[in-house]
């Protein structure tokens, strides 16, 4: 113990230090070519080998490394809040939410983008290129941050054997709005009346959990007359008879159908795989949800389910409004970012740039079963899209891209994103559900609360 | 130079000097290097997973615009209401049971040894997935619960989990069901703890029963009771397990606890300050909590 001094100690240290780097050169030289992609984890394993081949392949054609962290939904959404929060970021993420891209942009946290989405330009949708924009705050200007890579609407999944049960026709199924809700009503009656104790008739998210009930309350909005809620220049119009008009219907219709017992008691409290479950428990006939997760969730292990029991809306798309006119679908487009401190952000363009090619972006969506629609329509021409056997993708994804879409309001503001985070929307809806609320009331209350937060956010 | 002079230049060396052999200690040479060697690592760790998390934490609920927005959000209010209820029902019965049981289980006999591992499993169990379990049961369409209701008495029951006090009143039951075998376990350690001539100078003395456990058991274990309250409560506070898989802060967001609403400010609000701010809030119970724990922990009298 005497030989040691702490001269000799620093020599050592020194020594060890030196020792490392020239023992494990490739360290510094994996840096150089190697990128971190953070993505959610798919409803199904097909997703998630869809992605891992994505990957394989650009590594292979390109020498670069990817590692590739594959994070169940919820978590990986806290991962993502978590890294921008600490600057401990990854090269690439997908937006998990979708508003992630708004919200982070407007803090200036994102690398612009424009360069990779310009090889695709022409590809892309017109919904996808405006929803891969946002505000940036520091920059008081608009700008493209995220690269479009999958898309996703919100249809309407129906149990065609409970519709059959209850002496009733898939064709018989009305083709404006409430006609076509409250045929679901009349199922319900039926199966009732057959002595079905535990079956409900519309799966309503009328809870304040998780993006479900915002993805339901929207289409409503928009089908009552309530697009222009928030308009292109970011404008907020609650001023407008219309749009109050619209929000009153879609609550009384929502918290309605729930007080009068048309929804599952349980839908109050549900999170955003309980819908999921509930159908496929045939807990009720019709579901609206996101994405076709409901169908492809079953077709390895129920393909009878798939290809004969379930239908997707049962009409071709989302029923008419009242009056008769088409009612656009909400498209929510899931891109690909680059966090501002991320170390790689070149291999992380130039993945980006491979992605997003329309022979990679298709085979991508379609090894996962097509439970997302491509970004591109020129995709949905595919064999796989277009396959007459299959009872749900070709209307899927005429809806998503080619009939009349929008983009999420919280696109031009990023006020709109809070007001689906704090389900504003969702306590309206409960309000009169459960509390026995007037519908104007708990939208005046809800107006209130839209106009607070959209005070916090002013655009140049 | 004169006398005090000479003290005057020598002070500062003396000073010196005085510290080294502070920080020394007896230590001398390499040996002082070595501790120094073997301290780093444990200073490391300690700035690292205690000091760091600590002022980052206090760093990101620091501004006062957090708690402005914080107090204005109904659901805050109605989280601290749930918290205040959570920590005073979940605690007092969940402790004041342990300590009953914990007089149970002090009974002689083998059949109370099974007992006992029977009744300690809720404890051993995951939680998480005991969590999800007890929401499960507690569904309203399909649960375990109601369907016993109707198979037996043909009782539609409650939708336990869509009311706000009997899904909160749920989360409470679940955390007692939970946690009481814990805490039973380390009262009964502390009854065994008591030496057996106190116990039977008592008897001789007619304080048998309940007169036994008022003047006798109950003031021994007085301190141990009120450390363990504390450390439930302080424990509590931070909960976030229960609520969260028991009723998810519903319905409406009307069982969030602080510990839940920060998650949800954090990740779901995508607002991480916000989220710390939540928590944070609960300082002004947690830390006097902490003073009078540390404070009964050094207490020097006799007590278990």
């Amino acid at each position: 113990m005497a030989h040691l001094t702490r001269r000799s100690m620093l020599r050592g240290s020194l020594a060890l230090a030196a020792a490392k780097t020239v023992a494990f050169p490739h360290v510094a030289k994996a840096a150089a070519t190697t990128a971190s992609v953070w993505f959610p984890q798919g409803f199904v394993q097909d997703e998630d080998i869809a992605l891992r081949k994505a990957v394989a392949d650009y590594e292979k054609q390109s020498g670069n490394k990817i590692e590739l962290s594959i994070t169940p939904f919820a978590p990986e959404r806290q991962k993502i809040v978590a890294a921008l929060t600490s600057g401990v970021v990854p090269d690439v993420m997908a937006s998990n939410p979708t508003e992630i891209l708004q919200i982070y942009a407007w803090q200036d946290r994102w690398v612009e983008v424009a360069d990779v989405v310009e090889t695709q330009r022409a590809q892309l949708s017109e919904t996808a290129l405006v929803s891969a924009e946002a505000y940036n705050n520091v920059t008081k200007k608009r700008a493209t941050y995220g690269v479009p890579i999958r898309a996703s609407i919100v249809p309407c999944h129906i149990w065609k054997s409970l519709v059959e049960k209850a002496g009733m026709k898939i064709e018989d199924i009305p083709k404006t709005w409430d006609a076509y809700f409250d045929f679901f009503k009349k199922v319900q009656d039926n199966l009732r009346k057959q002595g079905e104790r535990k079956v409900y008739g519309l799966g309503f998210q009328v809870t304040a959990n998780g993006v479900d009930p915002y993805q339901l309350f929207m289409p409503f909005l928009v089908a009552y007359g309530g697009k222009d809620i928030v308009t292109k220049d970011g404008k907020l119009h609650l001023d407008d008879p219309k749009v109050k008009q619209a929000a009153i219907k879609a609550v009384a219709y929502l918290g309605g159908a729930y007080r009068d017992g048309y929804v599952p008691p349980s839908a109050i409290n549900w999170n955003d795989a309980d819908d999921n479950n509930a159908f496929h428990a045939k807990l009720m006939v019709m579901d609206v949800d996101g994405t076709l997760s409901t169908e492809v969730a079953i077709k390895e292990k129920h393909p009878e389910w798939y290809f004969n029991e379930i239908v997707t809306h049962g009409i071709p798309g989302y029923p008419n409004d009242n009056a008769g006119k088409p009612v656009p679908a909400f498209v929510y487009i899931t891109t690909g970012l680059i966090p501002k401190g991320a170390k790689n952000v070149t291999v992380g363009k130039e993945f980006l740039k491979y992605f997003i090619q329309p022979k990679v972006l298709g085979e991508f969506i379609e090894l996962g079963l097509g439970r997302w629609l491509p970004v591109m329509p020129a995709l949905a021409k595919s064999p796989f899209w277009q396959n007459p056997k299959d009872p749900h993708l070709k209307g899927y994804a005429t809806q998503g891209l080619v009939g009349p879409t929008l983009p999420d309001h919280y696109v031009y503001n990023l006020a709109m994103a809070e007001v689906r985070n704090q389900h504003v929307w969702s306590t309206a809806m409960i309000d009169v559900a459960k509390d026995g609320a007037k519908p104007d009331a708990a939208v005046d209350k809800a107006f209130k609360r839209i106009e607070e937060i959209f005070a916090k956010y002013k655009m140049a | 130079m004169d006398t005090a002079s000479v003290v005057a230049v020598g002070r500062p060396a003396i000073r010196r000097r005085a510290l080294a052999r502070y920080l020394h200690g007896n230590l001398k040479g390499g040996e002082y290097t070595w501790a120094v060697a073997f301290l780093v690592p444990y200073v490391a760790v300690f700035l690292t997973f205690v000091v760091y998390p600590i002022v980052y934490g206090v760093w990101m609920g620091s501004e006062a615009s957090l708690y402005r927005e914080l107090f204005a959000d109904p659901i805050y209010q109605s989280s601290v209401v749930n918290t205040v209820l959570y920590l005073a029902l979940g605690v007092n019965v969940k402790m004041f049971l342990a300590l009953l049981l914990s007089g149970f289980f002090m009974r002689r006999g083998r059949w109370m040894k099974v007992l006992l591992l029977i009744f300690i499993l809720p404890w051993a169990v995951p939680q998480i997935s005991t969590f999800i379990s007890i929401h499960w049961m507690l569904n309203g369409e399909w649960g375990f619960l109601n369907n016993v209701l109707y198979k037996l008495f043909h009782i539609e029951g409650p939708h336990w989990l869509n009311d706000r006090w009997s899904a909160l009143g749920s989360v409470i039951v679940s955390h007692i069901w939970k946690w009481t075998p814990f805490w039973t376990l380390i009262l009964l350690a502390g009854r065994m703890a008591i030496p057996l001539e106190i116990s039977d100078t008592a008897k001789v003395d007619g304080a048998t029963g309940v007169r036994g456990f008022v003047h006798i058991t109950f003031p021994l274990l007085a301190n141990l009771y009120l450390i363990c309250t504390l450390l439930s409560t302080i424990f509590l506070l931070g909960d976030f397990n229960t609520v969260y898989f028991v009723s998810g802060g519903g319905p409406a967001n009307s069982t969030h606890v602080l510990g839940t609403l920060g998650i949800r400010n954090a990740f779901d609000m995508a607002q991480p300050r916000l989220g710390v701010a939540a928590v944070m809030s609960a300082l002004p119970l947690v830390i006097p909590l902490v003073i009078v724990l540390m404070r009964k922990l050094r207490t020097a009298e006799v007590q278990l």
